[in-house]
């Protein structure tokens, strides 16, 4: 999810005369003169900002836009130093998991009525969005885009090797996964049946968490019963029984003779878009990645396989205006804007990030790209889940996935439960000890 | 005839200037400050102030983001006991600083000793060596990611010709360690094969020329007089090498990051955990603490090298 690009528009943009707004922010233009800042960390979504510019600027004529995106973690150190110290952009564009830190910072500006409705009617935002901006039942941001997983597949290469579709559960992709992989006569993996997450212990926690939730309906860290606390589930009967065995089959896969896929082979998106792997599970991003690295790649995209339970990983951004900034009814008006068909529509386009809102047709969009099917279309019994909000998601995750990765790595807990188990405990008292120095372990 | 008392008359400005210039230069402290005064204020605005707040920082459970940042004593220090990944990148960075200091230094000694022999060609070769030192650590990581992709990377493409089989050079968590060394390496030969190169040239020819009629091996000359000639320069050398590996950050934050969805495996050392205490997890507090144990190791590291190449009188 990372990119790495430094845009730098806004003051430069001319003024095409007077646009029509719509149903959204007031239409006379307004005196205020200043400059309206803005940050991204997701720098795909800057065009639909552009975009929006003219319209806003025959709200505020004097006002200049600088619109600057950065690589997503350099974008949240920046922003993390900025903010606190009141210099930080006038738009806050917040993902799910940073947004605690700015809630609990006093950092929000209150969210005007008509917005807040808008993110209240359950007909307009999931309410599974709408909780995780909200706080004392109220909304202190607008959720915007989602991203979310589905599972890919090289089509070719499902057709060479006699499968029908995508797998439909856990086993079902681990079986597929073997049929797929390719080997050279000395036994090196020339092509991966599936490309796992092993690197980068946040990535690698979230991938793993996709199969850990399916194997047991829970996350690995999920809510607690106080507000903020957050659980650690790991160490529940059931769960440590269907996480170790997952644990296990990951394992059997990385050493063995069932071995599909290999730490030193081209991996995750870049593989796949170099057609060294057949099958993904990823975020929305990498549709138009794997289109424009690997144009000969035919592919097309499923929900992930189920076992126990079914259900999608979802990441939002969400739209918050700086309680210190001094253009906050611009920035409102900005956001108001960004609700717009046409300014959703190009944050679907060039990012491939879905808007949340549903009450928007994308049917079009759909119709001409077909490989967003599973990131677009509602599937019945197929549940979508966000991380639990805290202040600790990024140590917890990024530490708790290291420890999950050196266990993928470990061949001697091929076919040894107990070694399985002793990982998944270290790494339960890993995130658990994190989230206790915050103050927010639930046990 | 009376003595005709004149009143006392104001000085001129230029003979007042110049009475208070030969006052400052009499006074040898006033002079020393008025000119070191300026350099020295933006010294500690820049360098003593920032490591005193990160001193004061490192007693507090300092989080950017939170209104609450009580004072903890020693309790950061205390965690950074217990603190695993403190642990493996403070091991990793002793042992890639080894690798990459001595190999960097023994390199540069040998093409410096080599060039001496060229001595015509010796500025074009110090000239192609020093290329990579002006290279920014980002751009030269970016291509040395290239080099060493698994799949496709020009490495393994050569290594193949030898049979060698395809190697995940930034995915190993053993080969990276090389491969981060062989990057540092490649990126500050050329900076100390000009220093060493100025050390050889200041070792007086008639003691080499004497070592010859003497009989003396090339070892031996090297041994008793190169060496010992060039202590000093050594000495600046290695405390310079020692400190920039230390450091180290650009390059393993580049060579491991993930870009789009293809990342490495992650090398934790000293100053990226410092990085991602504080502006990832925004334990700035603690990040502090990290930092004072870097000063604290490396000026500890250094008093021994000073010790152990002080001039023997």
């Amino acid at each position: 999810m990372k990119r790495r690009s430094v845009l730098l528009g806004g003051a430069a943009l001319a003024l095409t005369g007077l646009t029509s707004v719509g149903r959204g922010p007031a239409q006379a233009a307004d005196t205020t003169a200043g400059r309206l800042s803005i940050w991204l960390g997701y720098g795909e979504t800057a065009p639909a900002f552009k975009a929006a510019l003219p319209a806003f600027k025959a709200l505020y004529p004097n006002v200049e836009v600088e619109l600057l995106s950065f690589d997503l973690h350099e974008y949240e150190a920046k922003l993390s130093v900025a903010v606190p110290t009141g210099n930080g952009p006038d738009i806050l564009t917040l993902h799910d998991y940073i947004f605690p830190h700015y809630y609990d910072g006093d950092a929000l500006d209150d969210v005007p009525a008509d917005l807040a409705k808008v993110v209240d009617d359950p007909k307009i935002i999931d309410p599974v969005f709408k909780d995780v901006c909200s706080r004392d039942g109220k909304p202190w941001g607008v959720p915007w885009w989602k991203g979310s997983r589905a599972f890919f597949y090289n089509v070719d290469h499902f057709k060479e090797a006699g499968l029908d579709g995508p797998p439909k559960t856990l086993k079902e992709m681990w079986d597929y996964s073997e049929k797929l992989t390719k080997k050279a006569p000395d036994g090196t993996i020339t092509r991966a049946g599936i490309t796992l997450r092993l690197t980068e212990g946040s990535g690698g926690l979230q991938k793993f968490s996709d199969h850990y939730y399916a194997s047991t309906g829970h996350q690995i860290l999920e809510a607690g019963p106080k507000p903020g606390t957050v659980r650690v589930t790991l160490k529940d009967k059931d769960n440590l029984e269907a996480g170790t065995k997952l644990l296990l089959d990951y394992v059997a896969h990385l050493h063995g003779p069932k071995k599909v896929d290999d730490w030193a082979l081209k991996h995750d998106t870049q593989g796949f878009a170099n057609g060294l792997a057949s099958m993904l599970f990823r975020e929305d991003w990498a549709v138009a990645f794997i289109r424009k690295n690997g144009p000969d790649v035919k592919f097309a995209t499923a929900p992930l396989p189920r076992d126990k339970a079914w259900g999608n990983f979802h990441l939002v951004e969400i739209l918050s205006v700086n309680k210190t900034s001094k253009m906050k009814k611009p920035a409102w008006d900005l956001i108001r804007l960004l609700q717009e068909q046409q300014y959703l529509d190009i944050v679907l386009q060039q990012s491939g990030w879905v808007p949340l809102r549903m009450d928007r047709d994308f049917s079009a969009f759909l119709s001409k790209n077909p490989e967003y099917k599973a990131f677009l279309e509602p599937t019945p019994g197929y549940q979508a889940y966000l991380e639990p909000p805290n202040v600790a998601y990024v140590e917890a995750t990024a530490r708790t996935g290291d420890v999950i990765l050196a266990g993928f790595r470990d061949a001697s807990l091929l076919d040894n439960p107990e070694g399985a188990k002793a990982v998944l405990f270290k790494a339960y008292d890993t995130a658990a000890n994190i989230l206790k120095r915050s103050g927010i372990f639930a046990p | 005839m009376s003595d005709v008392i004149l009143p006392p008359q104001p000085s001129s400005l230029p003979a007042r200037l110049a009475r208070g210039w030969a006052r400052m230069k009499r006074n040898h402290i006033g002079f020393v400050i008025c000119a070191l005064g300026p350099v020295l204020a933006l010294f500690v605005v820049i360098r003593i102030y920032p490591i005193a707040e990160t001193i004061r920082l490192s007693f507090y459970d300092y989080h950017i983001t939170r209104r609450s940042n009580p004072f903890v004593g020693l309790g950061n220090y205390a965690y950074l006991f217990e603190d695993g990944p403190f642990h493996e990148a403070l091991v990793n960075t002793i042992l890639f600083s080894m690798l990459a200091v001595v190999a960097t230094l023994l390199l540069a000694l040998a093409c410096a000793i080599l060039l001496r022999s060229i001595e015509k060609a010796a500025p074009i070769y110090e000239l192609l060596f020093y290329i990579p030192v002006v290279t920014p650590w980002v751009p030269a990581s970016v291509i040395w990611k290239w080099i060493f992709d698994p799949t496709f990377g020009a490495l393994n493409y050569a290594l193949s010709f030898f049979g060698v089989a395809r190697l995940g050079w930034l995915q190993d968590p053993t080969l990276i360690l090389f491969a981060l060394v062989a990057v540092s390496v490649w990126k500050m030969v050329g900076y100390f094969v000009v220093i060493f190169g100025v050390g050889l040239r200041a070792i007086p020819e008639e003691l080499l020329e004497a070592a010859d009629l003497d009989g003396a091996t090339a070892w031996r000359k090297l041994t008793r007089i190169v060496l010992p000639l060039m202590r000093p320069i050594i000495l600046f050398s290695v405390v310079t090498c020692t400190i920039i590996n230390f450091n180290v950050f650009a390059p393993v934050y580049v060579l491991t990051a993930s870009s789009q969805g293809a990342p490495a495996y992650d090398f934790k050392v000293l100053v990226g955990e410092i990085y991602s205490n504080g502006f990832v997890y925004y334990h700035m507090g603690y990040a502090g603490a990290q930092c004072v144990v870097l000063l604290l190791f490396v000026m500890s590291l250094l008093i021994v090298q000073f010790l152990a190449f002080r001039e023997k009188k």
